[in-house]
């Protein structure tokens, strides 16, 4: 796993914390409960605290994955 | 605080039978990160307890508030937005701006304040509560420029401070200071329009953790310092009275030593207010008696107690001090221009808080009254804080009379009147206070909120004992308040606490026997919890109990009071009700 990639997992660790480390990886919003549109905001908020970046929503939509996130955070840091 | 560092806050693990503090978050928004910053901060605040905020529907907050006070909670947080007084106030609608729009906005307003007015003063009335007035701008809905206040925006402004100060008398109610929210939050950073288009959530995450911070400030207040000692030379004024002598030192605008004049300022009011001012100064004391003479002083001698002027290390002024006044090093904060001297007391005392006096730096100076200021920040001023100083002043001569000659016979002399009351914790703010703030003379260290002062004095069976003191020294005024219940023929005392300047004056053995007569119990059980301070009440029960106190609640039966009580000697009054 990478830098991004670690990053990322804690930022899911904040926002699922029932969720064990190692299912983090393959998380998506189709097998967690918890995942919610709500859940999805808080990720969201706490990946733009992590990475100080500034969210914009649209952009993210359909990013209901960890790897579909871990991608959109690639793209951007390519950009950046 | 960061988003994540809320969230890792409000996920520490907790003993499962932690007590929670329940709180209503009434909004018409989405709580979202509001909700998570007002958990953690309140979990700040009460280490070790759990917080479960609650919410309400979008959109809705009349209907929010109706909800809120139908249910149990030790507290409200209300935080309305322009757009919960009429939803074409807010980004969200699109209803048009055309003056007929605007008046119609305008004509209904009246209304829908009355309504939230009611609904919020219902809910003060089941629960502390705190009022957040709208954070973020009207939107620009005129045709003026964006840079002039025009009538429609008056007009609404208007009606919302007529609300305020409406809510502003309502008992349990707080008001949020907007002007310390702006130092914590600069108006044009609030608003996250992206959020509330995607979310309903209006704030940016920087909005809302200082609103929650403060809101949760607010509700539940930090416990206030009770005493300041002060340095003099390039503190309380400029210059070095050794050197300059006691006409030669100053504070005023005109020798630009005007942070002096202020500092001056806020001590003779703080002591206004009860809290004690004590002085610790490496000088001659006739020189300072000469300074404090001069007509022109801010802060009067007579606010002062006690001075301590000479030449030995200063934490040896300060271990008088607070022998003096009978506090621990965490009531108390310490001023002086010298890093050095502050090290050297809080070496001593790691408890005192240190604040440098920054005498050759005027803002700076200005922001430490500030900090002060919030040290000692207390909602209401009782009439026995304004008696504390001269029982202190009193205290040598009380103490002396006492060294010399037979305790009982000084406690026969003191022509002592004490007023015992039952009544109703409801508006005994005083009651409330003495015991979020005894710690010497304590039972077991409970502290409380709001919330939970209402519920322990209305459970059932429930009584409030407070007691009045007064002798030929002067008055003390309320010193001691004992809360309990009385159940099948048994008495549990749940709060006992007393004031340290009632000490020694057989007060307690007074409360304990009227106590036994009223309720014709044959024992009572305390809730006893030792804690680092209340050494002075477990000294009291000792007389009973010679072993010490060795299970957290224990039993004293009526006959072992009455057979080993002292003689007491005051005029006891019982007022029943009130």
């Amino acid at each position: 796993m990478d830098n991004l990639s670690d990053r990322l997992v804690t930022c899911f660790g904040l926002v699922f914390p029932n969720l064990p480390l190692d299912e983090i990886p393959s998380a998506a919003a189709g097998n967690i409960s918890d995942w919610d549109s709500i859940a999805q905001i808080n990720l969201l908020s706490v990946i733009g605290e992590e990475f100080g970046i500034g969210i914009d929503f649209e952009q993210f939509e359909g990013a209901t994955s960890f790897p579909a996130l871990l991608d959109r955070l690639r793209e951007i840091n390519g950009r950046g | 605080m960061r988003l994540s560092e809320a969230l890792r806050i409000n996920q520490l693990s907790l003993a499962p039978d932690s007590r929670c503090k329940k709180v209503q978050l009434v909004c018409g928004f989405t709580p979202l990160h509001l909700g998570t910053f007002v958990e953690a901060y309140i979990r700040n605040r009460f280490p070790g307890e759990r917080a479960s905020i609650i919410s309400g529907l979008f959109g809705d907050v009349e209907g929010n508030l109706k909800r809120a006070s139908r249910e149990e909670a030790q507290g409200a947080v209300v935080v309305m937005e322009w757009s919960d007084f009429d939803a074409r106030l807010g980004l969200r609608s699109s209803a048009g701006c055309d003056s007929p729009i605007l008046a119609d906005i305008l004509e209904h307003f009246p209304a829908t304040i009355s309504r939230l007015e009611r609904g919020i003063s219902e809910l003060a009335g089941r629960m502390p509560t705190v009022v957040v007035a709208p954070t973020l701008p009207i939107p620009p809905l005129t045709h003026l420029p964006l840079a002039q206040s025009g009538s429609f925006e008056l007009q609404l402004q208007y009606q919302m401070i007529g609300l305020l100060s409406k809510l502003c008398g309502i008992g349990g109610l707080k008001i949020l200071n907007e002007s310390m929210l702006a130092s914590r939050s600069a108006f044009r950073d609030r608003r996250d329009v992206n959020l509330e288009f995607h979310a309903g959530f209006p704030y940016t995450t920087s909005h809302a953790t200082a609103l929650a911070e403060l809101c949760v400030e607010c509700l539940y207040p930090p416990i206030p310092k009770k005493g300041l000692i002060t340095d003099l030379d390039e503190t309380l004024w400029k210059g070095i009275l050794g050197e300059a002598g006691p006409s030669g030192v100053s504070w005023s605008v005109e020798s630009r030593s005007q942070a002096h004049a202020l500092y001056q300022q806020l001590l003779a009011s703080l002591a206004e207010s009860g809290i004690l001012i004590a002085v610790a100064t490496k000088n001659d004391a006739a020189l300072v008696r000469e300074a404090f003479a001069r007509r022109d002083m801010l802060l009067k001698e007579t606010q002062v107690f006690p001075i301590e002027s000479g030449w030995g290390a200063k934490s040896d002024s300060v271990a008088r001090i607070l022998r003096a006044w009978n506090l621990s090093a965490e009531d108390v904060v310490i001023v002086d221009d010298s890093p050095m001297e502050l090290a050297e007391v809080t070496a001593k005392y790691p408890a005192i808080e240190g604040f440098r006096f920054p005498h050759n730096d005027a803002a700076e100076a200005v922001k430490l009254l500030s900090m002060l200021r919030a040290r000692f920040a207390k909602t209401e001023v009782h009439a026995e804080d304004r008696l504390r100083l001269e029982s202190l002043r009193n205290a040598p001569s009380i103490n002396q009379t006492q060294s010399s000659g037979d305790p009982l016979d000084f406690l026969a002399g003191l022509d002592a009147k004490l007023t015992l009351k039952f009544g109703t914790a409801a508006n005994d703010n005083r009651a409330f206070e003495l015991v979020n703030k005894t710690s010497q003379f304590n039972l077991n260290g409970q502290r409380y909120t709001e919330s939970e002062w209402q519920a322990v004095t209305n459970a059932p069976g429930a009584f409030l004992l407070t007691a009045n003191y007064e002798d030929r020294f002067g008055p003390l005024g309320k010193i001691a308040v004992v809360v309990g219940r009385c159940l099948r023929n048994k008495l549990y005392v749940d709060i006992w606490v007393m004031s340290c300047r009632a000490f020694s004056r057989h007060i307690e053995y007074h409360v304990l026997e009227r106590l036994f007569e009223k309720f014709g119990v044959d024992c009572i059980e305390f809730a006893f919890r030792p804690t680092e301070r209340n050494g002075p009440l477990q000294e009291f029960f000792t007389r009973f109990f010679p072993h010490g106190l060795t299970a957290e609640r224990f039993e004293l039966s009526a006959n072992v009071f009455m057979a080993l009580r002292p003689t007491l000697f005051h005029e006891v009054t019982e007022v029943s009700h009130g």
